[in-house]
């Protein structure tokens, strides 16, 4: 379960996450929407430098280095065409088309990479408002009713996702971080739809 | 610096308004171009079908010049589509806060540049109909591409940066688009909804996004360096008579990018003219890259006086016949490329006030481009004409056909650009407003935070 | 992937004292290989077809003014610039030393037109017809080229290629002489000598060592399969 409150400035905004925090939700449970990156920790704290999509590019880039090199040289030696006294499989052009195609692929992995660490393309609805485009931020809170298996991320440990409100019950959860919220001056709150 | 570029106290209502201000629904004047622009388009392939149709004994081509406008325009656009990786990746990854207003301008008009740029070497084959010929496909003819051929390297190279730019651009545009998709109604909310991705901006989402924006900015740049490379290899690697020279490739690199940074100025000036952006561009962008030009002209220069020096001295009689025959028979062009690609930006660039100036700058940047599509024609032409074999000496003229194609081109890349302006934000409005966020050290949030306006 | 072997190296020696720049040579080419017939406008711009043409120069000061003629076709160079150029192996090396060019597959790039240093590869810009009753002197053994298509003289390949039939069936190899390009069989004064340059005895090796050959723009190092014998007018005993 997931609200989202919408607010008009960064400073209500950073309140609002202090004040959440103060209740006993985790960082994790935490997040902030805005149309302009605000540095981690201004708004919430994503707690991870360490991200892994650039394994990907890498990745791409060798698996690209492969298919370069076997386009290049692989199919000149099934298919050897004697022309103007050049070897088969010539070391100067070879080394350029696998280096094309090395660049391709790993500009390919670094994208295909970042989409999947940031899990677009999202296929579900997600709580989200319009007005974060003009310059409002929204702070998302996710909400783990006591007794839920809480889903950690790769990277958080155990005891930083579950909050000690965790053993409340949804409802009376809810209710306590929409009380921080009007606290720090929000503009509305988004409740999930569905349950 | 001591002007202040962002008024700092606009609201972020009022930014996007202004910034997008290019996607309101278009005016006559819009339209007038549009229509003006695809009946050249439209005569362009007008004049393609005849050459289809005809023959290209219809281009003013002949032996020995078996190159020419085409290929001119090759080379030529290829170097525009350099401007995209010089403004953005390089100064994303140097970190200059003022390429932020210019970044979409610039990597959009390398998506466009080498797409048009990707189409020559088709519109010039002589058989265009069995292009297919040099994908590399399994296929029953028993038919294969030769990887030994730089045409082939020219082909992977132009494929792997049109797909490299593209997603480039689409990278630097991804949060613009979600604030376009939340501003929007009817069939744009859901063209960018798709777009966008469900992009909600949230901090995990911004710090993977910097990271692959650096990432991205780093991979592409020695892409673009070895596209024009491998342009110039086309010619290096030959046995004519100045095109074989070791000094091609960083010299064409050299070239592409004076040509690119010109051209993005040039683009600036019409952007910020039509959509009123004379608050996000100012004369303080125009100062810096006017110095960028200043530098890379002072390159070129080098470059050039490198290439004919070696000669001039050496004077391999061959060698020195093609760069006698063009000076001879093309001498105003010359002079007139020597003005623009190194004299005028030289002098008139080392002037802040030059630079600061709009109409000069409009001026000294478009001669610019006429200066590298005439160094381009003579780097191709004059080398053809004068071959090893005095007997077979020629010369060349470009035909109606070729010049309505080039005109077409022009013509091509500028509708391109009018749609684009029309669909798509015009200015990395998020990357503009990170900056005006950050302009101030204030207590932010739950942090204080150093100001970055200062970082020039 | 086999080694490319053979135990022909074709070859051809042109005797410049013999040329006498008839042009009989130009005419035998243009009928045998389907050489396009142009007009005046097309030799006019330069896009004439002959694969072997007549360079003749001028030499001396008048009134002691000489004229001397030397025959270029395609010299089938061992180092061919031309052939690693085509992305589409249009051009290509075959084991016998032939410079060989397929028109089919050929997609009109004009890159080895442009690398060629003899400049002898022509194009087709025109598409060319044979008036009426000439369309009946085309030969069978050779593709008749579209516009849009580079091509060049082949040594007369087709005439190649049915002698070496022939001594297939007859379990031996080709003899000197057996087999001669049109130009050679055609040339009344005897100048151009075509054979196997893999056999020392051949006719065309033995002139080829003569200490008058030269090949054309040697210093390129493109190692073309012709010689020539200069030529020794007077103007160069002084």
């Amino acid at each position: 379960m997931e609200i989202l409150g919408v607010f008009a400035d960064v400073e209500s905004a950073g309140r609002a996450v202090d004040g959440l925090l103060g209740e006993g939700f985790t960082e994790a449970q935490v997040t902030s929407l805005s149309s302009v990156p605000y540095p981690d920790g201004v708004l919430a704290k994503t707690g991870r430098h360490n991200t892994w999509f650039h394994w990907l590019a890498l990745l791409g880039g060798i698996g690209g280095a492969c298919a370069g090199f076997l386009l290049a040289a692989g199919t000149a030696w099934v298919y050897p065409v004697q022309t103007g006294d050049k070897p088969i499989i010539a070391l100067y052009p070879t080394a350029i088309v696998t280096y094309e195609f090395t660049m391709l692929f790993a500009m390919i992995g670094a994208i295909v990479g970042m989409l999947l660490e940031m899990k677009l393309p999202s296929l579900k609805k997600r709580l989200y408002d319009p007005a974060i485009a003009e310059g409002c931020i929204g702070i998302s809170l996710s909400i783990h009713p006591g007794g839920e298996a809480v889903i950690c991320e790769a990277g958080v440990r155990p005891e930083e996702c579950i909050g000690p409100v965790s053993s409340l019950s949804a409802a009376e959860q809810k209710e306590r971080a929409e009380e921080v919220m009007r606290a720090a001056g929000v503009l509305r709150i988004i409740g999930e739809v569905q349950p | 610096m001591s002007d202040k570029r962002i008024p700092v106290s606009k609201s972020d209502t009022l930014m996007n308004d202004e910034m997008l201000s290019s996607l309101r629904p278009p005016g006559l004047a819009w339209y007038a171009l549009i229509a003006f622009l695809g009946a050249v388009v439209a005569w362009g392939l007008f004049a393609f079908g005849y050459q289809i149709t005809r023959g290209m004994y219809v281009t003013g081509l002949d032996r020995p010049v078996m190159w020419g406008l085409y290929i001119v325009n090759f080379v030529f656009w290829v170097g525009l589509s350099h401007s995209g990786t010089m403004v953005s990746a390089i100064l994303r990854l140097s970190q200059a806060n003022w390429r932020r207003p210019i970044l979409r301008a610039a990597e959009a008009m390398t998506v466009f540049s080498i797409s048009v740029a990707g189409l020559f070497p088709l519109i010039h084959l002589g058989r265009n109909w069995v292009f297919f010929y040099l994908i590399p496909y399994p296929n029953q003819r028993g038919l294969w591409p030769n990887f030994r051929s730089p045409l082939l390297w020219d082909a992977m190279a132009i494929t792997t940066y049109i797909i490299g730019s593209v997603l480039f651009l689409y990278l630097g545009m991804l949060p613009d688009l979600a604030v376009v998709r939340d501003r929007s109604s009817g069939w744009r909310h859901a063209l960018f909804r798709l777009l966008a991705l469900g992009w909600r901006g949230t901090a995990h989402e911004w710090t993977v996004y910097h990271k692959a924006s650096t990432l991205m900015a780093a991979l592409i740049i020695p892409v673009a360096v070895s596209v024009h490379s491998i342009v110039a290899w086309d010619f290096a690697v030959t046995v004519v008579p100045g095109w074989h020279s070791t000094i091609f490739p960083p010299y064409f690199v050299i070239g592409a990018i004076l040509s690119g940074v010109a051209a993005v100025i040039t683009l600036m000036i019409i952007i910020r003219r039509a959509f009123h952006l004379e608050e996000y561009l100012t004369p303080l962008h125009f100062d810096n890259m006017g110095k960028l030009l200043l530098v890379i002209s002072l390159l070129w220069s080098y470059a050039y006086f490198v290439e004919v020096q070696t000669t001039w001295y050496a004077h391999e009689p061959i060698e020195w016949e093609v760069f006698s025959f063009m000076s001879g028979r093309y001498t105003v062009p010359l002079l007139v490329m020597l003005l623009g690609n190194s004299l005028l930006p030289i002098t008139a660039l080392c002037f802040k006030r030059v630079r600061r100036s709009i109409g000069a700058m409009l001026v000294i940047t478009l001669l610019v481009n006429v200066g590298m599509l005439i160094e381009r024609f003579l780097i191709i032409v004059p080398s053809l004409s004068h071959k090893n074999m005095p007997f077979v000496w020629g010369s060349y003229r470009p035909s109606w056909v070729e010049l309505s194609i080039t005109a077409a081109a022009f013509a091509g890349f500028a509708l391109l650009y009018a749609f684009f302006v029309k669909l798509f934000p015009m200015v990395a409005l998020s990357d503009v407003r990170e900056l005006e966020a950050r302009s101030v050290s204030v207590p932010l949030g739950r942090a204080e935070l150093p100001s970055i306006a200062g970082k020039e | 992937m086999e080694k490319l072997t053979s135990p022909y190296k074709w070859g051809m020696v042109i005797d410049l004292d013999r040329c006498t720049g008839c042009g009989a040579c130009v005419v035998a080419c243009q009928a045998e290989n389907n050489v396009a017939i142009c007009d005046k406008k097309e030799i006019a711009e330069g896009r004439n077809m002959h694969w072997l043409r007549i360079e003749r120069f001028w030499v001396g000061e008048y009134p002691d003014v000489r004229v001397r003629f030397l025959p270029v076709m395609c010299q089938h160079c061992h180092d061919a610039p031309c052939e690693p150029v085509c992305p589409v192996y249009a051009s290509y090396h075959n084991p016998d030393g032939l410079n060989g060019q397929v028109y089919n597959r050929c997609v009109g790039t004009r890159y080895c037109g442009n690398n060629c240093p003899y400049a002898v590869r022509v194009f087709n810009f025109y598409q060319h017809e044979w008036p009426k009753p000439l369309e009946n002197q085309l030969s069978p053994d050779i593709t008749v080229r579209p516009r849009g298509v580079m091509e060049k003289c082949s040594f007369c390949i087709q005439r190649i290629r049915r002698v070496k039939e022939t001594a297939k069936g007859e379990g031996r190899l080709i003899r000197d002489g057996e087999v001669q390009p049109a130009c050679a069989q055609t040339c009344p004064a005897e100048a151009l000598t075509f054979g196997n340059m893999a056999d020392p005895e051949s006719r065309a090796a033995r002139l080829a060592r003569s200490p008058r050959g030269f090949q054309l723009l040697e210093q390129l190092g493109t190692h073309p399969s012709v010689i020539y014998l200069k030529g020794g007018g007077r103007e160069h005993v002084g």
